[in-house]
């Protein structure tokens, strides 16, 4: 009898052995069995890529990551509240960084995504993060605010980029021969572009008084003048701080790119191809895979894999976060030296005209170049955030459908991924030309809710998938633990005093 | 070894002078929307792209010579931490040259130098991330001939031929699971 055709009777991991030595089945294949779902065959861990292949999939993680909170949020913070508030954008992004690298280490150790980890854990836990991506992703909000930028800039209607920018993800994503590489060379150019200009902006704009003040803000402990503990301003702290870095699922698709890139055990996993060449897709395991971790060569390897999506991650995602972030801040800045006034028109405007205030107060800065980079750095974001968000959430739902709806698998994930990607571009062109974009506003604060309470509760997975569904030696350590428990009680405690607090969710 | 000619010098260099160089039209391009006058926009473009192309030239050179490993980011990001900033530093004084006459430095150079080298991350990630995709392919074509541009090439091949093979034993472990599964079905 085949391994992978033989569900565990036996209960989760924690009553299993504690290394992956685990048992043996009828064919004699040894497999690690974790939760109640099919145990995973043991197989050999591929060796950690030379350093040239550091940059890897944490592209996606950043052109997600850099969007509105690092453009937008935190230099509205600043501008309101000055440079102080930023400690809490520190506590922030370094919790996503110990999040980014505790997902890889389920991802990388199994070839799962973290969604097959909850469901080993209990699966109703994998449906609340099924449905909760189709309630808060399915609006084209991020690209309708990049768009109207770049009406701002061009003059072209801003419905008609968007259709037309919907349209455009849905054609390349589905005629790639392979998605990964095609969105890796994609985004990596439109991050390229982002980083690279935002650094000469920055480098010829920018003064040391502004970094200084800007980077000692971030070790203001403690700071939160009167007015951000109102009912105003406290669910805006809230979101922000919940979108410093990846935000939302957007951690959770992470471990889908690990996984499709091949990183640790994803090595045994085959990529998703896109719809014009879904026919040549190889079978996908029912699956993952876990390697021998009694096999000191093994452990060696593993270890190599930790450097790398340790270097991956802290010099992409925190490097690039904390390099853009503190740009725009300085930018924010600029723009308050000119014109002390900045701050008011922020504090009374919605968010298009708090985005049109700040490129106002950068072109009356002396330098009108500001108003169209900022505007057009926006609308750039915009498109990054539609082609990662698009890319991820049809990967998410497609690999959720395919192993746990019944008959499901009578597609391929290929034609799966395609079905939620047009099903979501079909959905973003009738509401942009017949709703609202952001969502029916009598849910909005719903979907926010939703959305940080989602970050609360992907911690709280992490910690039993990692502590449970692993074998011991490959389990997370004390402070790991420790962090991203805190994690949990960050986001889902604020969630719930801003509510109580406040009767409002961010 | 024999000392490579100024021809295969410049070859080698070749890859990091066009990403340096890339750094003066777009701050031409900047300065032009920014509304500046032609002259000037022209004068910033040259006087920040010849630094950064001499200095990525000369980092293009130091991985020939093995003093720089290919791939790995911090000696990259060490590079241009003093490389950005001087470079800068050129630049404003050249505009100032090319302008009124005369080098024009910042008011605080020790600020401003401070200041660059923060911002020069965000740069060394875009140059390294550029230069390991150009790279490989450019040296493919001159290293008949050029041992510096062989040595490095066998570098980036071996990494290449080590993930084909990966991929290869994946492919066939595969097809050999689905030939298995296909008899014991039949």
């Amino acid at each position: 009898m085949d391994a992978s055709s033989s569900p565990s009777p036996e209960p989760a991991s924690s009553t299993s052995p504690p290394t992956a030595t685990a048992t043996a089945t009828a064919s004699d294949e040894r497999v690690w069995r974790a939760g109640r779902l099919e145990p995973m065959p043991i197989r050999e861990l591929p060796k950690a890529p030379p350093s040239v292949h550091l940059l890897g999939p944490t592209v996606f993680l950043v052109a997600l990551g850099v969007g509105m909170g690092e453009s937008y949020m935190w230099p509205r913070l600043v501008l309101i509240f000055g440079p102080e508030i930023r400690w809490l954008f520190l506590i922030g992004v370094t919790l996503q960084a110990f999040v980014m690298l505790e997902m890889a280490r389920y991802a990388m150790a199994t070839g799962e995504s973290i969604f097959f980890g909850a469901a080993r854990v209990f699966k109703p836990l994998m449906w609340f993060f099924f449905g909760t991506a189709i309630l808060v992703y399915i609006w084209p909000g991020h690209l309708s605010t990049g768009a109207a930028a770049f009406e701002q800039v061009t003059g072209i209607p801003w419905t008609v980029t968007a259709c037309v920018g919907l349209i455009l993800v849905g054609v390349l994503f589905s005629l790639a021969k392979v998605i990964y590489p095609l969105l890796e060379s994609l985004l990596g150019l439109l991050i390229g572009l982002l980083v690279v200009s935002t650094s000469i902006v920055a480098s010829m704009v920018g003064r040391w008084a502004d970094v200084t003040s800007t980077l000692s803000g971030m070790f203001h402990f403690g700071y939160l003048p009167g007015e951000a503990m109102s009912a105003t301003w406290f669910p805006v702290i809230v979101g922000a701080i919940a979108f410093a870095g990846p935000s939302g699922m957007q951690q959770m698709w992470y471990t889908l790119h690990l996984r499709d890139s091949g990183a640790g055990m994803g090595a045994h996993i085959p990529q998703i191809r896109g719809l014009r060449h879904a026919g040549e897709q190889e079978a996908m395991p029912s699956r993952g895979f876990m390697f021998d971790t009694d096999d000191p060569e093994e452990m060696k390897k593993w270890k190599g894999w930790r450097r790398w999506v340790t270097f991956d991650a802290l010099l992409l995602f925190w490097g690039i976060t904390m390099l853009v972030t503190v740009s725009f801040t300085v930018l924010a800045q600029t723009a308050v030296r000119v014109n002390p006034d900045v701050g008011d028109l922020i504090r009374e405007g919605d968010r298009e005209v708090a985005l049109t205030a700040m490129a106002d107060a950068f072109a009356s800065a002396g330098t009108p170049v500001l108003h169209g980079v900022f505007l057009g750095f926006i609308a750039l974001i915009g498109l990054n955030a539609t082609l990662g968000l698009f890319d991820s959430f049809s990967r998410g739902q497609a690999d959720m459908t395919y192993h746990f709806v019944p008959g499901a698998k009578r597609f391929s994930m290929s034609k799966l991924y395609a079905g939620f990607l047009w099903g979501v571009i079909t959905f973003g062109i009738l509401i942009l030309n017949f709703g609202p974009a952001d969502g029916p506003g009598a849910i909005l604060d719903v979907l926010a809710f939703l959305s940080t309470f989602a970050m609360g509760a992907y911690c709280v997975v992490l910690l039993l998938v990692n502590n449970r569904m692993l074998p011991k030696p490959i389990r997370p350590g004390i402070l790991q633990n420790v962090v991203i428990g805190f994690g949990a009680v960050f986001y889902l405690g604020m969630l719930i005093y801003s509510l109580v607090r406040f009767g409002v969710v961010i | 070894m024999a000392e490579p000619s100024l021809r295969h010098l410049g070859r080698l260099a070749l890859p990091g002078a066009a990403i340096g160089a890339f750094a003066g039209p777009a701050a031409l391009v900047l300065a032009l929307v920014a509304g500046q006058p032609a002259d000037w926009a022209l004068a910033t473009g040259v006087a920040l792209g010849l630094p950064l192309a001499l200095l990525g030239g000369g980092f293009g050179l130091l991985m020939a010579a093995g003093v720089i490993s290919p791939g790995v980011f911090a000696p990259t990001a060490l590079y241009w931490l003093a490389g950005f900033p001087l470079a800068r530093l050129a630049h404003e004084a050249l505009v100032g040259l090319l302008l009124v006459g005369r080098p024009v430095l910042p008011p605080d150079p020790a600020g401003f130098l401070a200041y660059q080298a923060i911002v020069s991350l965000g740069f060394a990630i875009g140059f390294s991330w550029l230069y390991e995709r150009i790279a490989p392919g450019w040296l493919r074509r001159i290293r008949h001939g050029n041992p510096r541009a062989e040595r490095l090439y066998q570098f980036y091949l071996r990494h290449a031929e080590a993930q084909w093979k990966a991929r290869e034993s994946r492919r066939q472990a595969r097809a050999a699971a689905r030939a298995a599964s296909g008899k014991g079905a039949s």
